[in-house]
């Protein structure tokens, strides 16, 4: 089962830098096969990333709109140690969870998921996040997308499952607040009986 | 819920991440997946089951795991964020 989405994906970086406008390479590729969007919004697939587009989907080839980007050697983050105040912004902005680190304890990026999207550079409150050119064998190699891929699919998953979490909490301790007057509550109870009593009473 | 748990544990040097993927059996703890990933025998002394977390939030080691989960062992900061800001206003 390999939709138009799943094939256009396939042929996306997996950059996930959103400099494409869409939230990850996965909902630009289903905007392309939707119509919503231009071939040419990805500046890390550059010009041969659009060929392949324009090849898949038969149209003719763009170059890249100049307002994504520009097409440049690929990078990899790297912390500058010295200078890591332990905040874990770089944290919540990496797509792919390539950041290992918690508050107030050292952040280090694992080269081999880093995907040189740069969201963690302007994250950083202290400027302490360099960009280094991404090995030739990384930058070509299709199972680096492929766990690219997945890494943002994990790392999506989570979130979603985190925010639900956080909404059936909220819900239930509202649910709590707003409870009416039941049997369980006896003074509650007490209170429903003797109004119904007063109301009997009056004609 | 016997399944197997399937867990990463990382150790992130400046130079070199290391990664180990350990199947645990149902209701390991992070002590457990620590243990089984052999990082604190290949890295003596830059393994405390104390300051570790699960995609940066701290856990305790008596923690149990769910599958899926990243165990991250973390190091100390190089340097004291208060000094820090210090030395960063009076530059």
């Amino acid at each position: 089962m390999n939709s138009l989405a799943d094939r256009i994906d396939a042929l996306l970086p997996q950059t996930q830098c959103e400099q494409c406008g869409y939230h990850g390479c996965r909902p630009y590729a289903e905007a392309i096969a939707a119509g919503e969007a231009a071939i040419n919004q990805c500046p890390p697939g550059g010009s041969a990333g659009i060929a392949r587009l324009a090849a898949l989907l038969g149209r003719p080839a763009l170059p890249l709109d100049p307002a994504r980007g520009v097409e440049k050697p690929r990078m990899l983050a790297r912390i500058v140690e010295a200078d890591c105040i332990g905040c874990t912004k770089c944290i919540q902005a990496c797509p792919v969870d390539a950041i290992v680190g918690a508050a107030k304890l050292m952040h280090t990026v694992i080269a081999d998921d880093c995907t040189g999207c740069e969201l963690c550079v302007p994250a950083c409150p202290v400027d302490c996040i360099v960009l280094e050119p991404m090995p030739a064998a990384q930058a070509g190699d299709p199972l680096h997308a492929d766990a690219a891929r997945r890494h943002f699919q994990r790392r999506e998953a989570r979130l979603a499952r985190e925010r639900a979490e956080r909404d059936a909490e909220l819900a239930a301790r509202k649910a709590a607040v707003d409870t009416p007057a039941t049997p369980s509550n006896p003074v509650l109870a007490a209170l429903a009986r003797a109004r119904a009593k007063q109301q009997g009473k009056t004609p | 819920m016997d399944e197997p748990l399937a867990v990463e544990v990382v150790l992130a040097l400046p130079d070199r991440q290391l990664l180990r993927r350990v199947t645990l059996p149902a209701g390991a703890t992070v002590a457990d997946a620590i243990a089984a990933s052999g990082l604190a025998h290949d890295c003596p002394g830059l393994v405390d089951p104390d300051r570790a977390g699960i995609f940066s939030r701290r856990v305790t080691p008596q923690q149990a795991v769910r599958t899926g989960d990243r165990i991250e062992l973390y190091r100390p900061l190089a340097l004291d964020p208060k000094e820090a800001r210090r030395r960063r206003a009076g530059g």
